[in-house]
């Protein structure tokens, strides 16, 4: 299966330009003073446009802070509910458990913005409307059903006995879960927090119905300047937009193989 | 790990149930026919070890071959490597004359049905079974007239339409086996087919096995940890101990005349004691001579009365390991002519009586008894004898190198502590040089 | 128990929404509502705009071409680069590379390569083959959305790749495996068992994601056209409009939309009651 396939390596290729090619078309554009047609590199490279982009007051860097906010604390909200809310899903057997799922595929299925319209009024009947808990609420609905759903499934391939046994042996429900399960499924953890981080991140309807503008992730100001601005501007929005996430999915993703390597 | 009838009570050789044969034995031929199945000098790597080596055996069209040992041994492991979907270091497998080592696993004509049947899931019970002639571009017609004799053949007429995953645990297996046989394959390989199987479950699994290799007479090798259920169901037995073939004989062979002490131990003889074997053919063991010993067939017949202390002017003998099981000796009542022994322990079964007992070295005896040879008479011990003084003091001493099993009257069995005789059925014995 | 409250728990909002859109679709409730007057004649507006049907229309034919390319790909590389060597590893990795990207970000990818004036057409210039930006067909803003659908398949491979990974791993390897020692070839195993078993693992993900794509807005509001104008887009629309009755209109489409969400929900718990095979306790 390690032979020399030059089919192999042909498709290797054609994978590796097919993901990388808008990522490396954004760098190409965003540090490039303008990228004028028909010029291929652009002209005046250089970091231009990061400087106006971020030197513009403090209006991106606020925003960065509310969306690494936001998504820090969806993920992290995200993952440990999901987690209990799979467990309790995973529990159901028959029709009720396809009734579970379903319920936990409703707020992943319902498009964010018919969920932002028809909730709107009810987050600002609480005093919601324009406040960084309503908001983080609002990008809670569907976070949860992404990370209750995939704890479903690690549930589903979950030895319930190891959880017996510590129920056994004289642990109460509290003390199994933290000493024993969370423990356990770290790396579950870690991921299903990726998948909280990246739902309210990547996520605009639900932020501007429910954050009325007093609101502004990063997400929804890079929008503005990407609808007027031009291509370098709106590069570098982009790829501001698009490297916290992928830096963090290589943090974690390191983290969690030298946490495995050190315990086996 | 079964031995043979479980303590080797008598009148249970497991080679005698010949009604599940539906096909007759196979004489080994040399005719030139190549056999179907034939391996040479394997080396099969496992688990990061040696694994096995110097693996040959042959097995003839329509044969069935079992290879027995325990647990962990790499039988799974030698019969993937047979496959052709597990490595090998080393030897050549050769299929109807052809050699096949190196070639994918397709292109072998050796079939290998896993433990846990895997049917296709997308696919219906007709098409699984189909699967194998339809990729050997076999016509419409003919697949369905196969398909449908092979289900007939696993009494699962009508099933045809039917979803795997609606099939119970036992049809499963008879549909992955009927699938696994339709296209003819000259050897076809089952990896421990009835282990993971309720009893209830067995036989009927078991039955077709049989029904389906009567019916395509592939050379059959199975692989088991159960010597029961080898016995029962192969023609040859191959015992696989220490990464080699320590034997390979038919079962009744096999049972009758382990190869060596570690087979016989394999096959669960409990009793191991060292012993010496004169010219004359007899035995002494724990310093008293048995001599030839004549039972009914039944083993209800008068015991042995040859035993006497044997003494300096005995011709030299040879230092030999016997190997028996509780079928070999039998209690009997203090001076009715045996070996004395001391009974430890008794335990009852559904087939009889087992006694634990340790024997009495003739030294002993003799010196309790003022070195007068023992014939017949009974003979009571002066005083108390060490074991005696043990089991009245409630410990069983730590070493007993004479201690073995043997069967006794379940109808009126012996007590702990109470002095007794066994007496040996020499030709029950297998005896090995130390 | 625990089970039911947290089916409750994650319902509970949908339910709440769907329940405030259906009172504001009726007029009972929101902007341009009259007290008490429930009435059907925004239903009657909506559904009986010719926009909006072409919006869904189109909406979902988007939908479906990118998550069908999307499900191919993803099989591809799920097969493809299968096992441990580094060629199988980068491939899986170079896969699952756009998965953090968020859509607004590969929007504004998918333009600057596929627009007019993007970096295709400037290669097509270089090569000769156009002169001026207008040659260039137009693949992003266009009436066929080849542009949006391109971009979708770009951010929905890797999560249905993950998908398809998963399934190989965990049944195909040892039904394949099955296959050769019956006898078939590499290739007849590919057709016969690799494939069905995988798009049949992969179709309840592939719901899922046709019905995320079908209502996702940071895609469509920059790549989708003007006209006809996307489901989400249209909510929008009509949702900021200045004009307080063409505002609840918004609540029947966002009625619309979650519809669409419920049915996905059945087919989708449909399919995979249907494809697990034994697998679910």
């Amino acid at each position: 299966m390690n032979a020399f396939r030059p089919g192999r390596h042909l498709a290797l290729a054609a994978l590796a330009l097919w993901s990388v090619l808008p990522l490396a078309v954004l760098v190409l554009v965003s540090a490039s003073g303008g990228w004028r047609f028909p010029s291929l590199l652009g002209a005046e490279p250089g970091p231009a446009s990061w400087l106006h982009l971020w030197r513009s007051g403090d209006r991106l860097l606020g925003a960065l802070g509310m969306s690494v906010a936001l998504a820090l604390s969806t993920g992290a909200v995200a993952a440990v509910c999901g987690l209990l809310l799979g467990r309790a899903l995973s529990g159901l057997r028959g029709w009720a458990r396809a009734v579970g799922a379903g319920s936990a595929f409703l707020p992943v299925a319902a498009p964010p913005l018919a969920l932002g319209v028809g909730l709107q009024y009810t987050f600002l009947l609480w005093g919601m409307g324009g406040t960084f808990h309503g908001v983080l609420l609002a990008h809670l609905i569907p976070a949860l059903g992404y990370t209750a759903l995939f704890f479903l499934g690690v549930f589903a391939a979950f030895d319930g006995e190891i959880e017996e046994e510590a129920r056994r042996l004289g642990a109460g429900r509290a003390q199994t879960l933290l000493r024993i399960t969370f423990p356990l499924l770290r790396r579950p953890l870690a991921e299903a927090f990726l998948l909280g981080f990246l739902v309210s991140w990547a996520q605009v309807p639900l932020t501007l119905l429910v954050g009325q503008g007093r609101v502004r992730t990063l997400t929804v100001e890079v929008l503005a300047w990407i609808e007027a601005g031009q291509d370098p501007l709106a590069a570098a929005g982009a790829l501001s937009l698009a490297l916290p996430p992928l830096f963090l999915v290589a943090v974690v993703a390191l983290a969690v193989r030298r946490a495995e390597v050190v315990t086996p | 790990m079964t031995g043979v009838g479980g303590f080797g009570l008598p009148g249970r050789a497991a080679s005698d149930r010949r009604d599940e044969r539906e096909a007759p034995p196979v004489v080994a031929s040399d005719s030139g026919v190549p056999p179907a199945l034939e391996v040479q000098e394997l080396e099969v790597p496992f688990g990061g070890e040696a694994g096995l080596k110097g693996i040959s055996f042959r097995v003839e069209a329509g044969e069935r071959f079992a290879l027995v040992g325990a647990s962990g041994v790499g039988k799974t492991s030698l019969l993937r490597a047979v496959a052709g979907s597990g490595p090998l270091a080393g030897g050549r497998i050769l299929v109807e004359g052809r050699e096949v080592t190196g070639l994918p696993q397709e292109g072998r004509g050796t079939v290998l049905l896993a433990q846990r049947p895997l049917l296709f899931p997308h696919l219906s019970v007709f098409e699984n079974v189909a699967f194998p002639l339809r990729v050997r571009g076999v016509g419409r017609e003919e697949v369905s007239r196969r398909v449908e004799e092979a289900l007939a053949l696993v009494r699962l007429e009508g099933f045809g339409p039917r979803r795997p995953q609606s099939l119970s645990g036992g049809q499963a297996h008879r549909v992955a086996l009927t699938r696994a046989v339709v296209a003819r394959p000259p050897v076809l390989l089952l990896d421990e087919p009835l282990t993971s199987l309720d009893p209830s479950l067995r036989d009927e699994v078991r039955r077709s096995i049989l029904a389906v290799h009567a019916e395509y007479r592939p050379a059959l090798v199975l692989v088991t940890h159960d010597l029961e259920e080898a016995g029962r169901m192969a023609d040859q037995v191959g015992v696989l101990l220490d990464g080699s073939l320590a034997q390979v004989a038919s079962p009744r062979t096999l049972f009758r005349q382990p190869a060596s002490v570690a087979v016989a131990r394999f096959l669960g003889l409990p009793n191991e004691l060292p012993g010496r074997l004169g010219p004359d053919g007899s035995l002494v063991l724990a310093g008293w001579r048995v001599e030839e010993a004549s039972l009914t067939k039944d083993g209800d017949g008068e015991p042995s009365s040859g035993v006497r202390a044997a003494g300096p002017g005995d011709p030299a003998d040879r230092e030999v390991t016997v190997v028996f099981g509780a079928d070999a000796g039998r209690v009997l009542p203090a001076g009715a002519g045996g070996l004395p022994a001391q009974v430890l322990e008794v335990r009852h079964h559904p087939e009889g009586a087992v006694a634990q007992v340790a024997l009495v070295p003739a030294a002993t005896a003799a010196a309790a008894e003022g070195l007068r040879p023992r014939t017949g008479a009974a003979v009571a011990p002066e005083g108390p004898s060490p074991w005696r003084v043990a089991a009245v003091a409630g410990r069983v001493p730590p070493a007993l190198p004479l201690a073995c099993q043997v069967a006794a009257d379940p109808h009126s069995p012996p007590e702990a502590g109470q002095e007794v005789d066994v007496a040996f059925i020499r030709s029950r014995m297998h005896l090995f040089d130390a | 128990m625990a089970g039911a409250l947290a089916a409750a728990l994650l319902a509970a909002p949908v339910l709440v929404g769907v329940g405030y859109a259906t009172l504001g679709a009726l007029g009972l409730v929101g902007p341009g509502s009259r007290e008490g007057e429930a009435s059907l004649s925004r239903f009657a507006g909506v559904l009986g705009d010719p926009a909006v049907w072409e919006g869904t229309v189109w909406t979902l034919w988007v939908a479906g071409a990118s998550t069908l390319l999307a499900t191919l790909g993803a099989a591809l590389v799920a097969v493809r680069f299968r096992g441990k060597g580094w060629v199988a590893r980068a491939g899986r990795g170079l896969a699952f590379l756009p998965l953090p990207v968020p859509h607004l970000a590969a929007g504004v990818g998918a333009v600057l390569v596929l627009g007019q004036s993007g970096l295709l057409a400037r290669m097509a210039y270089h090569l000769g083959w156009i002169h001026v930006p207008a040659d260039m067909p137009a693949l992003v803003f266009d009436p066929a959305g080849i542009g949006f659908i391109l971009a979708l398949t770009w951010k929905e491979l890797p999560f249905l790749a993950l998908v398809a990974v998963s399934v190989l791993e965990t049944r195909g390897t040892a039904l394949e495996e099955t296959a050769l020692g019956l006898g078939a070839s590499r290739v007849s195993t590919l057709f016969r068992i690799t494939w069905p078993v995988l798009w049949r693992g992969m179709l309840p993900a592939a719901v899922a994601v046709f019905t995320f794509v079908a209502g996702s807005y940071e895609a469509a509001v920059l790549l989708a056209p003007s006209h006809p104008l996307a489901l989400p887009l249209l909510t929008w629309e009509r949702y900021t409009d200045v004009g307080l009755a063409r505002r609840g209109d918004a609540y029947v489409l966002a009625l619309l939309g979650l519809a669409v969400a419920v049915l996905a929900v059945m087919v989708h718990e449909w399919l995979r009651a249907r494809h697990d095979g034994g697998a679910s306790p």
